[in-house]
């Protein structure tokens, strides 16, 4: 039994969760992991109810808290294994130190992680601070923006992770609560596509393994310039995944008929005079709103991350550049800065952009909705800065901002 | 390939030799490490041929493993040797004593 | 001269090399490194051992590409040990690749900040070897205090000075609450009784194909304790002697001494010889002592039931 094994796509009414479930099952993992949390939990509800129903074929391990899970499925990997595991805010910051080791490794690990508040102030809410938390973690991240994307995403994460070229442990986030219980029509692929789409990976020369009676071990110390030849490796891999992401997403659309642009995607911003920046599902919203500024006779447009790890700034320096007015709108905090974490990161870039002022819009902390009203005040706050009207650079839209 | 690390040199490691993967993999076919541990010692065994019965318990408790069966006793094998004494400690018919590096300079 | 004997018993154990190389960065006199090379001399050279930060990270895990044995290993973190352990059989075992996993930690990594994930490894019932090599203390870091550190004992986080006086609690019974978790095998072991431990190590190898297998061995710091460094295992001996470590495997659950010492020598022969005890007064001895006996007892008690548990 599998999820897909007819002649075509099937198309379902099915939550953001199971989609990622659906999408790692495609993928058939050797090994999977996971402990349970808020707004997580469904996945692996799926997943076990997949491999009890036999579709799923793994190893399934009940591990006692996320710190294991991470542990346990970087160390299938090191053994040779394809793995996957699921995780959320709490969990994902009580294994950070086995993200980090998952990275140092170069294990090819994928896993999902549904954006949520982290600890510091209890919260079961949608944020993406704990994607904060962990973005120089080493790993890839890529973001979501609907259900879809998140089922497509995770396959094209075992293409990337496990590309010989690569090799490195890939995360996709997602918006908990907006897309993790809400459900949307959903494409999906037939399992013969999805072997297909990662056969490729089998004709490449194979990562080292860690195999009894073997001379290879894994985690030497890294001494003096040892250490720093494997950091080195580690970046230039980590920009090396930029161009990648872009083949494989182009590959995608070949196989799957479904075209995704890269590290970034842009709507309506090559004319644009006031670009919009942000990642997740609230730029379904900032579509919806752009449409209807466009309507006004308002040039908007939106840039939105997909790739957020590696920084994809090559791309964001070709579609910003020369705008009037960029704001960045992010669902987190950089602490210790005045902006939001993308709105500074996209700053370092400034010398590059042609001088056009940059805007820092934060919204949508702990489920506060960010609403069509809210995306209608940033762009008009960007219209009236791109007028030459003085205007905060910082704006906390969701707390009276 | 055996190279040796002493206690005051090491040995030159040019950039190949650093690593031949991505990630932090060692592989001891190409480079096997050993330490000089036997220039650390300050007392070294000397056994009693006559008087050893071939117990191996000396053989047995070294944590070195470097005793070495010399057929109808056992011999360390000084490159090594950290000159711990337990040996001699354990040795059922005290056949081993521990001597000096002094006397052997 | 004495004519070629045959050595005795317990060297038919050691069917396999040593795969270490003969000079590696351990204290002369360390137990540890005996222990280290003991296990794959018995177990053979095809075992995948895992290492943490520790006493034997130097040696277990390489320096670039280098290593220091032949052995296939992996280095984990403290905290995931037995997570990373799981996650190698549970690979191995699907892909149908024989193997003998040990996962090979102190007790600072057992006992303390990777406790949580061993006690999820033995629930779930992975199919590897846990060995515990227990030195009371972190020593690699410069002889902390852990919580197998027994009662009393002077460290540097438990120091002897006019307000303290060593570690002021009694320390927690590792192997008997891995036995609790109802596990194929557990036992204790230490480094005077060699034959001991290879039959243990060679039950663990063959118990692990039913389940998780648990083996504690006394392996006293010389450097952290004070103990001359050609003392190592007559300390252990006498651990044993006194009862202050009894010998001992539940076999699937079913409780025996392996080395039942019918009259135990005073606790106090085991104190006087290290320094760490060397503050001791009468009351902490007679403290000591009763954890010793308290432990004793309840082992005594469950030992000859005759039930095995429930795998």
């Amino acid at each position: 039994m599998s999820i897909n094994p007819t002649e075509s796509a099937q198309v379902k009414v099915i939550t953001g969760n199971a989609a990622a479930a659906i999408g790692a099952t495609l993928c058939r993992p050797d090994v999977v992991a996971a402990y349970p949390i808020t707004p997580q939990t469904e996945i692996i509800e799926k997943l076990s109810e997949f491999h009890a129903q036999g579709i799923l074929d793994a190893e399934m391990i009940t591990v006692e808290g996320e710190n294991s899970a991470m542990n346990a499925v970087t160390a299938a990997s090191v053994a040779g294994g394809r793995v996957f595991t699921a995780t959320s805010s709490w969990g994902l910051v009580f294994m950070y130190d086995a993200i980090l080791a998952a990275a140092g490794t170069r294990a090819p690990v994928v896993m999902v992680n549904v954006n949520r508040e982290p600890p510091g102030i209890m919260a079961v809410s949608s944020g993406q601070q704990d994607m904060i938390c962990t973005r120089d973690s080493g790993w890839i991240f890529i973001v979501a923006e609907d259900s879809q994307e998140i089922l497509d995403m995770v396959i094209m994460a075992y293409r990337l992770a496990e590309d010989h070229d690569i090799q490195l442990p890939v995360m996709v986030h997602y918006d908990g609560f907006y897309l993790s219980y809400m459900a949307e029509r959903v494409e999906i692929p037939t399992d013969r596509d999805v072997d297909e789409y990662l056969s490729v990976l089998k004709g490449q020369p194979q990562r080292p393994r860690l195999i009894p009676g073997k001379s290879l071990g894994v985690v030497t110390h890294g001494i003096l310039e040892g250490y720093v030849e494997l950091r080195y490796k580690h970046c230039m891999a980590l920009q090396r995944a930029k161009q990648k992401f872009d083949q494989i997403n182009m590959d995608f659309n070949r196989r799957f008929g479904r075209a995704y642009d890269g590290q970034v995607e842009t709507y309506r911003s090559d004319d644009a005079d006031i670009v919009l920046v942000g990642s997740g599902s609230m730029c379904g919203t900032v579509k919806t709103v752009i449409d209807q500024k466009r309507e006004e006779g308002i040039k908007a447009g939106l840039v939105r991350l997909r790739m957020y790890r590696p920084f994809p700034e090559e791309r964001l320096i070709e579609t910003l550049k020369g705008k009037k007015v960029v704001g960045v709108i992010d669902r987190s905090l950089c602490f210790g800065f005045k902006g939001g974490p993308m709105y500074t990161e996209i700053k370092s870039l400034s010398s590059e952009l042609g001088g056009g002022r940059l805007l820092s819009f934060i919204d949508g902390l702990a489920n506060t909705d960010i609403t069509t009203a809210h995306i209608e005040k940033i762009i008009d706050a960007c219209l009236s800065a791109s007028n030459g009207a003085s205007c905060n650079d910082v704006t906390w839209v969701c707390y009276e901002g | 390939m055996i190279i040796w690390i002493g206690v005051k040199e090491r040995a030159p490691m040019s950039k190949s030799m650093n690593f031949e993967s991505e990630g932090p993999w060692s592989n001891v076919e190409r480079l096997l490490l050993c330490m000089d541990t036997g220039s650390w010692r300050t007392q070294r065994p000397v056994i009693d041929e006559e008087q050893c019965i071939y117990c191996g318990n000396c053989a047995l408790y070294c944590p070195v493993q470097c005793m070495i069966d010399v057929n109808t006793y056992f011999a360390p094998n000084l490159d090594f040797c950290k000159g711990c004494g337990i040996c001699a400690r354990e040795c059922t018919k005290k056949a081993i004593t521990m001597e000096s590096e002094e006397a052997f300079k | 001269m004495a004519k070629a004997k045959k050595l005795p018993k317990v060297f038919d154990y050691k069917k396999h090399e040593d795969p270490f190389a003969k000079g590696v960065a351990f204290c002369a006199g360390c137990p540890l490194e005996l222990l280290l090379r003991f296990i794959p001399q018995v177990l053979g050279n095809d075992i995948v051992i895992t290492g943490t930060p520790s006493c034997s990270a130097p040696v277990l895990l390489g320096q670039n590409i280098g290593s220091w044995h032949k052995l296939a290993y992996y280095g984990t973190l403290m905290t995931g040990a037995a997570a990373n352990a799981t996650g190698l059989v549970r690979y191995y075992n699907r892909a149908g690749i024989e193997n003998t996993v040990v996962c090979f930690n102190g007790d600072g990594t057992a006992a303390d900040i990777g406790f949580g994930n061993l006690s999820g490894a033995a629930e779930r019932n992975e199919k590897f070897i846990y060995i515990c090599y227990d030195n009371e203390g972190y020593m690699n870091t410069g002889i902390q205090k852990s919580s197998t550190t027994p009662y009393g004992a002077k460290t540097s986080t438990t120091p002897v000075g006019k307000e303290t006086s060593g570690k002021s609690n009694r320390s927690k019974n590792l192997p008997l609450l891995m036995a609790m978790h109802k596990i194929p095998y557990c036992a204790t072991a230490t480094m005077s009784h060699m034959e001991d431990l290879a039959k243990k190590l060679l039950k663990a190898k063959e118990l692990k194909n039913e389940g998780f297998c648990y083996l504690h061995v006394f392996c006293p710091c010389p450097t952290g304790w004070g103990v001359a460094a050609d003392m190592s295992i007559e300390l252990c001996r006498t651990a044993v002697k006194t009862n202050y470590f009894p010998l001992w495997e539940a076999y699937k659950g079913n409780f025996c001494l392996t080395n039942e010492v019918k009259k135990p020598k005073p606790l106090a022969d085991y104190i006087k010889m290290t320094k760490k005890f060397a503050h001791f007064s009468e009351k902490d001895l007679d403290m000591l002592q009763r954890d010793v006996d308290y432990s004793y007892a309840l082992l005594s008690h469950i030992t000859g039931l005759g039930k095995e548990c429930a795998l």
